[in-house]
């Protein structure tokens, strides 16, 4: 039956590390996210207070996993138009060819796969266009973050300088604007989009497993191994 | 080389945002100059009362000491180094050159009451009474066209010259006929335009002159609007805070009268001595907020404890101002030092998105979609859960009706 099959590269060494890093990034996010916007576990009353610092580790970890999604969304975005091994963003342009794979792969999923009139072995329409919406959620998580924590420099005093605040006010003042006008408004938004975030990654999951059950090509193993096998006419 | 080193240093030192309290000895010898030019003009000038402010100090028998003791804190307040005291204190009493109007428009009269209503009058109340308050809606015995003659007289002597203090918003809705003043049945918005005119500047104090406050919030019937959004090209001063604190109002007539100039802004035009900073920055309930200590419900073991207020719904850490620094009542206590949560009042839209008195992740609000009011996490949950059952069915249907392409076990 092996004979049958060939291997498709679908993912570089690259972009599984940023895969992965994003994944723990996002599970670290939510739970230190969740105890920032409303501390859901108490902390031992016996303790002093010096030895707890409970919410400080908490905003702690949200902010080092908030600075990896940064770094990794700068490379994503780049490798999004420059990457050697797949352009994605060819896939997302509005052509009548995508445009037509898009709806082939969104039929494919509604007709439970009794229709499949398109090519599985290389990265689809219907995926780069669900994948560009989760970049745009993280994008505005990251502003907006960003825009969060800057506001709370009013004083404008950083460790490592004054550059920063100033950088981050000019690069997101505006999601104040565009969220309702105050930074409570850009806090809720934030809010609301981690859980837009929450129903993305479900929603992910589960078709990449049923991908597999139905098509039968082990797409799954693409983000461990880099490739699924697809059977050759 | 050393060129690109000097070039990293000063990107990194550049000035940013931040409050800036110490600007260099040139700055304040300067300043100290200016100052002193500013007081003896004001001196040689005639007082608009006869009120003597040392008279009326020995009146409510305050002391020397205690004026001194007073004269420092301002002076620091308003971030100026020592030697400004004795300016201070000189510019303290000529207060009675520094002529007011105040206008009284759709609010609840806080701010005056804030004036008004401590044990005994203190020393920052002292000094708003020994200013020039040449008309005060709510405080003056004149009425009707009598009152319209005392504001048109003042407006004439002091014109260009007075400061306008504004308290309550504006009423825009019905033409602004919600609000109307005096015997020719002004509107609200006519009678601060005509006022503003002329003032030398205008200080909007409390949170409904500054952002709209409690008549602005949803669904806002009257169509309320602060006095930045319908006044232009006047130099504007907001102090939010419901009320507004004596002691920053003071602070703001103060650096007027010493330096004939408004105190550094930020960009809500508040000032930065004062609203530069978070309440959070200086709460004293700090370390149980890092350390995760919460009040759990009211009167448990965390609140007999002074344990952090957030999970009641503090908003310090979302809101600037300085009472956790000047307190209230002359330093005699805040809401966070009586046991109850930050409103935010002195942020913009403070009732609708801050007053909630809940974290605001289960606090109810407006839903995206409009209408019902719900937690955020509520509203979050219900999307998870109409995803988790279209997911189900899919799964569901594509076990039982699903097509696997593999010829061969399926």
């Amino acid at each position: 039956m092996s004979s049958e099959y060939k291997q498709v590269k679908r993912m570089t060494t690259a972009g599984r590390i940023i895969h992965w890093a994003n994944a723990i990034s996002m599970v670290v996010a939510i739970i230190t996210g969740l105890y920032i916007g409303h501390p859901y576990y108490q902390t031992f009353i016996a303790d002093g207070a010096v030895d707890k610092y409970v919410m400080a580790w908490n905003r702690w970890g949200h902010f080092i996993v908030a600075i990896i999604f940064d770094v990794t969304s700068i490379v994503i975005a780049y490798l999004f138009f420059f990457s050697r091994f797949e352009k994605a963003y060819k896939k997302v342009i509005p052509t009548r060819k995508n445009i037509t794979e898009f709806f082939e792969v969104l039929i494919n999923l509604v007709t439970l796969n009794r229709r499949k009139k398109f090519d599985s072995t290389h990265g689809d329409s219907f995926n780069s266009v669900y994948f560009l919406v989760f970049h745009l959620l993280l994008i505005w998580m990251l502003l907006s973050g960003l825009q969060l924590y800057v506001s709370g420099l009013e004083s404008g005093i950083s460790s490592i300088g004054n550059w920063w605040p100033w950088m981050l006010h000019i690069a997101t003042d505006w999601t104040r604007v565009v969220s309702g006008g105050t930074v409570m408004d850009v806090r809720i938004s934030h809010h609301y989009s981690m859980w837009f975030i929450v129903i993305w990654v479900i929603f992910h999951i589960y078709y990449q497993v049923w991908r597999t059950i139905f098509w039968k090509e082990g797409d799954i193993a693409i983000v461990f191994g880099g490739s699924k096998f697809v059977k050759e006419n | 080389m050393s060129d690109r080193i000097e070039g990293v240093k000063k990107l990194f030192t550049s000035k940013s945002a931040r409050v800036e309290t110490n600007k260099g000895e040139s700055y304040y010898l300067d300043l100290f100059e200016r100052c002193q030019t500013r007081l003896s003009d004001l001196r040689a000038s005639q007082p608009a009362n006869r009120l003597d402010f040392s008279e009326v100090l020995k009146d409510n028998s305050i002391d020397r000491r205690d004026f001194m003791k007073w004269v420092s804190a301002t002076t620091a307040m308003l971030m100026l180094p020592p030697m400004f005291s004795p300016l201070v204190a000189e510019a303290a009493e000529l207060m009675n050159r520094a002529p007011v109007i105040w206008l009284e428009l759709q609010d609840c009269a806080g701010n005056s009451e804030a004036l008004l209503r401590s044990d005994g009058p203190k020393i920052d109340e002292i000094v708003l009474d020994i200013i020039s308050l040449e008309y005060h809606e709510t405080l003056q015995a004149a009425a009707g066209f009598q009152a319209e003659k005392q504001l048109e007289d003042a407006m004439a002597t002091f014109k260009g010259k007075y400061l306008l203090f504004v308290e309550g918003s504006i009423p825009m809705g019905m033409n602004g006929q919600y609000g109307t003043i005096g015997a020719s049945g002004e509107t609200f918005h006519d009678h601060l335009m005509r006022v503003s005119k002329d003032a030398a500047a205008v200080v909007a104090v409390g949170a409904c002159a500054t952002f709209g406050g409690i008549p602005a919030a949803a669904p806002n019937p009257t169509h309320a609007v602060g006095v930045m959004d319908v006044v232009k090209g006047k130099p504007i001063v907001n102090i939010p805070a419901c009320p507004a604190n004596p002691t920053n109002m003071v602070g703001v007539v103060m650096h007027y009268v010493l330096t004939g100039q408004l105190p550094e802004l930020d960009s809500l035009l508040r000032p930065k001595f004062a609203f530069g900073y978070r309440i959070h920055d200086n709460c004293e309930r700090r370390a149980h907020f890092d350390a995760g200590e919460y009040v759990e419900e009211w009167g448990d073991k965390g609140a007999q404890n002074n344990f952090c207020l957030y999970k009641m719904g503090c908003k310090g850490p979302m809101t600037f101002n300085n009472c956790s620094i000047v307190r209230y009542n002359e330093a005699v206590n805040w809401p966070i030092g009586v046991g109850r949560g930050c409103i935010g009042c002195s942020e913009p839209d403070f009732w609708d998105k801050y007053a909630y008195e809940r974290p605001m992740a289960n606090a109810k609000i407006k839903a995206p979609a409009g209408g019902v009011e719900k937690s955020v996490d509520e509203f979050g949950l219900g999307l998870l859960t109409a995803a988790g059952i279209g997911i189900g069915i899919h799964a569901i249907a594509s076990a039982v009706g699903g097509k696997k392409d593999d010829g061969g076990e399926a």
